[in-house]
């Protein structure tokens, strides 16, 4: 670090340590206090003025600037490695339904109208039935409500020639 | 060590989940996605950072519940969380602010609301452009909508006002949509007539009390007598019709806004005793915004971030002391961002939402049915620059306005993934930029967040909220205002 025309002070940072995005990123954080230019320095470092715009000093401005640095480099790493997380996660809460899912409801396909309609029906049917079963109906003179087995007994095994 | 060590790092399994942080002494404050947070020691941040927080550790249980341990992740708890905190992402425009006229009877030293002088007829609505407005409001996919009436003074054009009221309550029969109505207003021509058909339309009031009179005159000017008075009387005249109520209809309590020009820096405990004395349970210190009127003064009425700051700290120290001998009373700012804190909600408050709500959150309506992302963006209109403009409701479909290139532009600058410092905030999981601020103050939609007043404001707030949110006596009565 060292000072230019008594207020700039220039930092080098090494491309090794910290990429560009990074120094970038850490510069941003500093400058409500100072002007920023940064410039490549070779090829393996970064040069990074800084110029104080209020009561701040350049050497306070650098010092702010080298603690965002390790700072940043550890936001960025735990940004690349959660991306895949953060977009999960994301994509669940906005596709998940609004509201719970609710205990299937039967669905007979019919309007209410119809509903209505085929209630009366059952109704008028099952009163029909009691009337019947009252009336000594029930005693099935033709043997319909008899089973098959009732009528001729149980299926005999064929033996096969 | 530990820093250094993570960042060296690179398998996702030996970093911790997404997290943002801040230093604070020797402390670390940490939020994520979801908007949880936690004040952590050095050697606990260290620990997370390394990955160390096992089953043994003291802070196992609250760290994981919150999210901040990789492999105890709770996916279904935390993405409802997060679509909690987010769910205006899914609803559209619930504000509408009709713009009833530009004309006011008050020349107030920071108006942003370009009022022109009470004689200036030409910029009132029609009761027909009024209606329209209210039509295009319906439009909106929210399922509940608020229609707020501002000017100007509002009260200056009653046909357009009684128009729109009596057009949406109709509207809202059929509509199947929750609507409610506001009313922004200095009182200053409140008549019992005009109170009655408001309470009747159960149409909530709001005003703007800026303390004590001699403080509330210097900054609202009145030359039709004494705004302070006026205010005062029609606050308790509505305070007693809701203690009253009525039979058929719900009268609102009133509510009032606070303006905070430098006259008032130095009197923070006046103006909220004055506040007290009105029988007023919510205070918003609002700051000044070099927008509009405001910014030609803004020499003399104007001051620093960091003076604001300490104005709002103050306030709220007084604020909670009085909590504690039994006076009910909160700040609204405060309790709008510690809704967002400790119960990740939004409280609708659209000048803190990611993206911001220009546009897909509030729409503002101008006098002559000219549709812009928000009040503030009508301003700058006003000024002559139309960059805010959205539509017209004579000539633009809603689906046309939400895909405007000012909507989209707005929904693009606000989103804090893509600004710079935004993204990088512990602050982030609560906090939301103004593409209008970022305009008029520093020439570009995205702004310089390092360099921004407004984002100073912010900080300072988020800075004082957290800090008191620290100390579990301040902690029980700051999370009892947002416990409903």
């Amino acid at each position: 670090m060292r000072n230019i025309k008594n207020k700039t002070v220039l930092v080098k940072v090494p491309l090794a340590d910290y990429d560009l995005d990074t120094v970038r990123y850490a510069a941003h954080a500093v400058s409500r206090a100072a002007h920023v230019f940064i410039k490549l320095d070779g090829r393996s470092a970064a040069a990074v003025e800084f110029t104080p715009t209020g009561p701040v000093s350049g050497k306070a401005v650098a010092a702010s600037f080298r603690a965002e640095l390790a700072d940043e480099k550890l936001r960025a790493a735990i940004y690349a490695a959660n991306r895949e997380l953060r977009d999960f996660m994301i994509l669940k809460a906005l596709s998940k339904e609004e509201t719970p899912p609710q205990a299937p409801q039967d669905d007979s396909g019919l309007t209410p109208e119809q509903e209505k309609e085929l209630d009366a029906l059952i109704a008028q049917v099952e009163s029909e039935i009691k009337q019947e079963a009252s009336a000594g109906a029930s005693k099935d003179p033709l043997g319909i409500t008899r089973t098959w087995e009732d009528k001729y007994g149980a299926k005999k095994s064929r033996k096969k020639n | 060590m530990a820093l250094k060590k993570a960042a060296k790092k690179t398998s996702a399994a030996a970093v911790p989940p997404q997290l943002l942080w801040k230093r604070d002494g020797a402390d670390f404050l940490v939020t994520n996605d979801f908007g949880h947070y936690s004040w952590l020691k050095k050697k606990d941040f260290d620990s997370l950072l390394a990955c160390k927080v096992g089953e043994s550790h003291p802070l196992f249980a609250a760290l994981s519940a919150k999210g901040f341990v990789r492999d105890r992740l709770d996916f279904d708890g935390l993405a409802a969380k997060w679509r909690k905190k987010n769910a205006y992402l899914n609803t559209g425009p619930g504000l509408h602010i009709l713009v009833l006229t530009l004309r006011c009877n008050h020349k107030c030293l920071y108006c942003q609301a370009a009022a022109g002088g009470a004689a200036a007829k030409d910029t009132d609505m029609t009761p027909a452009t009024a209606r329209k407005c209210v039509d295009f409001a319906f439009n909106s996919s929210n399922p509940g909508i608020t229609i707020e009436f501002q000017g100007g003074e509002p009260l200056l054009n009653w046909p357009a006002l009684t128009a729109a009221v009596k057009h949406a309550r109709a509207r809202a029969k059929t509509a199947g949509k929750e609507l409610k109505l506001a009313l922004v207003s200095n009182f200053s021509l409140m008549t019992e007539e005009k109170a009655r058909f408001l309470m009747e339309n159960e149409v909530s009031v709001c005003t703007s009390l800026d303390g004590p009179a001699d403080l509330h005159n210097k900054n609202r000017c009145f030359s039709g007598g004494n705004s302070h008075a006026v205010t005062l009387k029609w606050l308790k005249y509505f305070q007693k019709k809701n203690e009253a109520q009525a039979d058929g209809y719900r009268v609102f309590k009133p509510s009032a806004l606070l303006t905070v020009s430098r006259y008032s820096l130095s009197r923070h405990k006046e103006i909220i005793d004055e506040y007290v004395a009105a029988g007023l349970e919510d205070i918003f210190i609002r700051p000044l915004a070099p927008i509009g009127y405001a910014r030609n003064l803004w020499g003399s009425i104007g001051y620093e971030a960091k003076d604001f700051a300490a104005f709002y700290l103050k306030s709220l120290a007084y604020i909670l002391k009085l909590n504690r001998s039994g006076v009910v009373i909160r700040e609204k700012m405060a309790a709008m961002m510690l809704d967002k804190i400790v119960n990740s909600r939004d409280p609708g408050y659209l000048d803190a939402r990611c993206p911001c709500g220009a546009a897909i959150g509030q729409i503002a309506y101008n006098y002559n049915g000219d549709l812009y992302t928000c009040d503030e963006g009508r301003m700058v209109g006003w000024e002559g620059d139309d960059v805010f403009k959205v539509g017209s409701v004579f000539k633009d479909s809603y689906a046309k306005v939400m895909a405007s290139a000012p909507t989209r532009a707005c929904v693009v600058s606000s989103n804090l993934e893509a600004q710079p410092d935004c993204a990088r905030c512990v602050y982030k999981p609560y906090c939301g930029v103004c593409p209008v601020y970022n305009y008029e103050v520093q020439g570009s939609l995205w702004g310089d967040m390092s360099s921004s007043d407004r984002c100073g404001l912010f900080k300072g707030i988020f800075g004082a909220l957290f800090a008191l949110l620290k100390k579990p006596g301040n902690e029980a009565t700051l999370k009892k205002w947002v416990d409903k």
